[in-house]
């Protein structure tokens, strides 16, 4: 089985880490760009931090057959700190590249003002940039911010399946599900949602505009809780078109809309945008395909 | 430019094969033709079943999408003692002329685009007049068939042979009255090894006749069919030539010497075709990127990170460089192109603090392309590159250590540095293939840094790189 966890921090992560990963069947993932559990202090370190997720991180992950990608943002919680507003000036260097699948992660920690300024502002980056958006919602008074966080996403514009409003469970996805944007589940060993509710929650929803993450990163998490939820699935009863559909078709269709995913030459990913329109890889280099 | 040319491989460069092994294998590996040498294991044109053999090769080749052109160059099929004879030279040249025939019937069932033959090696004893009149009348009576079955003749000058260079065959064909069935098959290879004309110059000259080329590489005065890269062929010109002719035929390797390792000898052959046709090739989005940042500097910044959504990531070189490393990936190339435009066109100092931007902004494949492109800066540019290149070298990232230690390293870095880039490549696992001028850098102080590395690595019960042993054997 082929696994795309689309938020997963692999910064914090060891090596053993992406060995286990690959052999439950990792082949691609997304690392959204977010706090680090030490507060930043300057411009300067987001922008290393960015450089890393664009540079040694994709490497890293490369050495084990993993393709990474990252998405890139100022984080709610740190867009409150005068000193790291200013990151907002320079994101679009980052926004240009090849990996960035989606401005984030976006969306409101304490729902402040500045989270408010910082939060819309980059939506418009989102729209300006054609790439979607992925909005992290609160840990405090959730539901509250996941209904915002909506209201923010349906007047920026950008259309809601370009967006992806993560971490629901069971009191915040039914707001999601009617909205249009795409539900974020990160399964986590004893927080926010686990792979036996995750389940219940595909039984009742099904499996259309779902993601599912492990969302791992420097605090107590499991990055195989993608594969979990694979398991689960299949000891319930859904069949592997879908369990592959969850697990791999709907990340690749929902961060594919960038036009930056990198799984070329990864089996079975199928051709990207621009082989499928005609501009194939192979032009200039293997003349005389159509004689 | 025609993109109308396809690559083939000549099946006699499979001789150790099954014919349909061969046929899978080549079209496994990008080729789009073949060139079928008839013989007496390869739909041999004598078996009583050859016409029905014929037909369901068609069918396999229409499946892998493969044209084909027939060779008649086999060395035993007619005699089994005497190579290549009888030819139409010999006093007695009909089995010759059936074996022509026969290839003829069988190209036409296969749909093949032609026959090649050549003239054979003259008799010593036959007067010049009398062997040109033999070559006359054999072509004669093999067009009439060919005329039968609608298949074109293409006749190939062959070094040593009678009919040695395109002066004569072009001669040959004038004398019978230029019948429209009689084309020239040239083999770039004998271009260089016999012709006092340019290779570009032959193709120019055969223009319009040309209904099958064979590739490899050749020295001049030396008759050997060469893997590519090991002669003096210029494939790239080869290739432009062939373009600007308009040619839209097979174009099929030729070594009929590898068949030992012919699987990789295929593969490596491919990954030379490929370089050499993106020299002549340039993808249309990057054309059109190059003017853009022709006439505007700064078009660069938005261009310069889709380089490798347009035109692509692999290595050149994927068989022998499969991570990319040592020739680096087909967007590295066409970012150093673009870089390249813009040292020719800009303000050298403009150009140093775009490159730096560049570098500080770009991703990991960004600043593998500034890397590759710094070989483009002119020598009064050393300052420019050398603290992108000191950053690239902090890095533990294999393709960018490696990407670094280019030609401009090789030129600016200073000596102590250099050695430590090295030794981080052996370190990393980086091929020392990647380091530009390691002979020529190489001094006694880096063999001591490898010896003890090496004594290190022995210490410790692990293994000493085989590319760290290399560098110490060169040392004695």
């Amino acid at each position: 089985m082929r696994i795309f966890d689309p938020h997963i921090h692999m910064t914090s992560r060891t090596t053993a880490d992406y060995e286990a990963m690959y052999a439950a069947g990792v082949r691609a993932l997304t690392e959204p760009a977010f706090w680090l559990g030490q507060p930043r202090t300057s411009v300067g370190s987001f922008t290393d931090y960015f450089d890393g997720l664009l540079g040694w991180e994709r490497f890293r992950a490369a050495q084990f057959g993993i393709r990474h990608h990252c998405t890139i943002a100022l984080n709610p919680k740190e867009a409150n700190d005068p000193r790291c507003t200013p990151v907002l000036d320079v994101l679009p260097h980052y926004l240009a590249k090849d990996g960035v699948v989606a401005v984030g992660e976006v969306g409101y920690d304490s729902m402040t003002a500045e989270e408010d300024a910082a939060f819309a502002r980059q939506l418009e980056l989102a729209v300006e940039h054609e790439l979607p958006a992925l909005v992290h919602t609160p840990h405090r008074d959730k539901l509250t911010g996941t209904r915002r966080s909506l209201d923010v996403v349906a007047e920026s514009g950008l259309p809601p399946d370009r967006v992806v409003i993560d971490h629901l469970n069971e009191p915040t996805v039914g707001m999601v599900a009617e909205s249009g944007c795409w539900m974020g589940f990160s399964i986590y060993p004893d927080t926010k949602m686990d792979e036996h509710r995750m389940v219940q929650l595909l039984r009742e929803y099904g499996t259309d505009r779902v993601l599912v993450n492990s969302a791992a990163d420097w605090g107590r998490s499991d990055p195989l809780k993608t594969h979990a939820v694979a398991t689960t699935m299949r000891a319930a009863g859904f069949t592997d078109t879908e369990i592959g559909k969850v697990l791999w078709d709907n990340p690749v269709e929902f961060y594919g809309q960038s036009g930056r995913l990198l799984l070329d030459g990864l089996a079975g990913s199928g051709p990207d945008a621009e082989t499928f329109a005609g501009n194939s890889v192979l032009r200039g280099g293997r003349p005389g395909g159509d004689g | 430019m025609s993109t109308g040319l396809r690559f083939g491989y000549g099946t006699n460069g499979f001789a150790n094969h099954r014919l349909d092994d061969a046929v899978e294998i080549i079209a496994e590996l990008g080729y789009t033709g073949i060139a079928l040498t008839l013989d007496h294991h390869h739909l041999d044109p004598f078996a009583p079943d050859a016409t029905a053999q014929a037909r369901r090769l068609a069918g396999r080749l229409r499946e892998l999408g493969l044209r084909v052109v027939v060779e008649t160059g086999a060395r035993y099929l007619l005699d089994p003692r005497a190579k290549h004879a009888p030819t139409l030279l010999d006093d007695e040249p009909g089995p010759r002329l059936d074996f022509l025939q026969r290839a003829l019937e069988i190209a036409s069932e296969l749909g093949a685009d032609c026959v090649s033959y050549w003239s054979g090696s003259k008799p010593v004893e036959l007067p010049d007049e009398r062997a040109w009149q033999r070559m006359l009348d054999g072509t004669g009576t093999v067009l009439t068939r060919a005329e039968q079955v609608g298949v074109p003749l293409g006749l190939e000058p062959e070094p040593g042979m009678f009919v040695e260079r395109l002066a004569d065959a072009l001669r040959l064909r004038a004398e019978l009255g230029e019948p429209s069935l009689l084309g020239i098959t040239l083999d770039i290879g004998h271009c260089i090894a016999v012709e006092t004309d340019s290779l570009a110059d032959c193709i120019r000259q055969a223009g319009p006749l040309l209904v099958n080329v064979q590739l490899d590489d050749m020295r001049s005065g030396v008759h050997e069919h060469l893997e590519f890269g090991t002669g003096e062929v210029n494939l790239a010109e080869g290739f432009a030539a062939l373009s600007e002719v308009d040619y839209r035929g097979v174009a099929a390797v030729e070594l009929p010497r590898h068949s030992h390792a012919a699987p990789v000898v295929a593969a490596r052959s491919m990954d030379a075709l490929r370089a050499a046709w993106r020299q002549v090739s340039p993808h249309p989005w990057l054309a059109e990127a190059e003017q853009r940042v022709a006439t505007e500097l700064t078009a660069i910044r938005g261009l310069f990170p889709a380089v490798g959504r347009k035109v692509g990531r692999q290595p050149l070189r994927s068989a022998e460089d499969p991570a990319g490393l040592v020739y680096g990936t087909v967007d590295d190339l066409a970012r150093r192109q673009l870089i390249g435009v813009l040292v020719r066109n800009h303000d050298a100092a403009e150009v140093a603090a775009e490159l730096a931007e560049l570098y500080r902004y770009g991703d990991d494949a960004e600043r593998r392309g500034v890397l590759r492109g710094l070989a483009e800066l002119g020598p009064e540019a050393g300052a420019a590159g050398l603290p992108i290149v000191a950053d690239a070298l902090r890095t533990n990232d294999t393709r960018l250590i490696a990407a670094a230690l280019g030609p401009f390293a090789e030129r600016e870095l200073d000596q102590h540095s250099w050695r430590h880039g090295v030794l981080k490549c052996l370190f990393v696992g980086v091929p020392t293939e990647a380091v530009a001028g390691l002979d020529r850098r190489s001094d006694a102080e880096l063999r001591r840094m490898v010896r003890d590395f090496a004594a290190e690595r022995t210490a410790a019960g692990r293994q000493v790189p085989a590319d760290a042993r290399r560098l110490l054997e060169g040392s004695q």
